[in-house]
């Protein structure tokens, strides 16, 4: 099955690229797609920590099994600043 | 009102957006572009789907939490210069406590958890985008 990536800011700027086209086996999971994908671009495995993943705009935890179509977002942390 | 736009935001659109008769009190929120060593602009990124999703959520919980009766929130994308407004916040309520409390939570919110990212653009950035 194909997906898509998304990739933002920090993440973009390692990769090359925001978006990105994945082919999966059936049954993988969100978590097992980020392995995969920092074994790829190895430049990313220093943010793993505090990347947050999202499956068609909502927060997911890496366990979530994908589907065909499914567009899957890698989060930097936003922004934050003081208060 | 809810919008991410590339363009300048129109302050007085967005506090007419939340008008109630029965409100007592609106409160205004600008974050604007602070000119640090260095900074001439900020550039935002921002994942819309999922930005434009988070900030309705926000918006509903707002209203849950605070009994508010308008929000509109409303950010900007791409560049904005040293100065510029990049987010404009009004919170309509009956009162001015219950807009003050919630327009302060909702900038929180929004910093914390709504997919945007800024990257400062500094001189030598800037110098970089000119033809």
């Amino acid at each position: 099955m194909q997906i898509q990536v998304r990739l933002f800011a920090t993440y973009r700027e390692i990769v090359g690229e925001g978006q990105l086209a994945w082919t999966l086996r059936d049954g993988t999971t969100v978590g097992q797609l980020v392995e995969a994908i920092l074994a790829k671009y190895p430049r990313l495995l220093g943010h793993g920590n505090s990347m947050l993943l999202a499956v068609n705009q909502e927060v997911v935890r890496p366990d979530v099994v994908l589907r065909e179509g499914d567009e899957v977002a890698l989060l930097p942390p936003v922004s934050g600043g003081r208060r | 009102m809810i919008e991410i736009q590339r363009n300048r935001i129109d302050v007085e659109t967005v506090v007419d957006s939340v008008r109630r008769h029965d409100a007592g009190a609106i409160v205004v929120f600008l974050g604007t572009v602070r000119a640090d060593p260095d900074v001439r602009a900020l550039d935002y990124e921002v994942y819309k789907p999922m930005a434009l999703r988070t900030l309705t959520e926000l918006v509903a919980r707002a209203r849950e939490k605070f009994g508010i009766l308008e929000l509109s929130i409303v950010h900007r994308a791409g560049r904005v210069s040293v100065g510029g407004d990049s987010v404009v916040i009004a919170c309509a309520a009956a009162h001015r406590s219950e807009a003050f409390a919630a327009c302060s939570w909702v900038m929180d919110e929004v910093k914390r958890i709504v997919p945007i990212w800024k990257t400062e653009a500094g001189p030598a950035k800037m110098r970089d985008r000119q033809p």
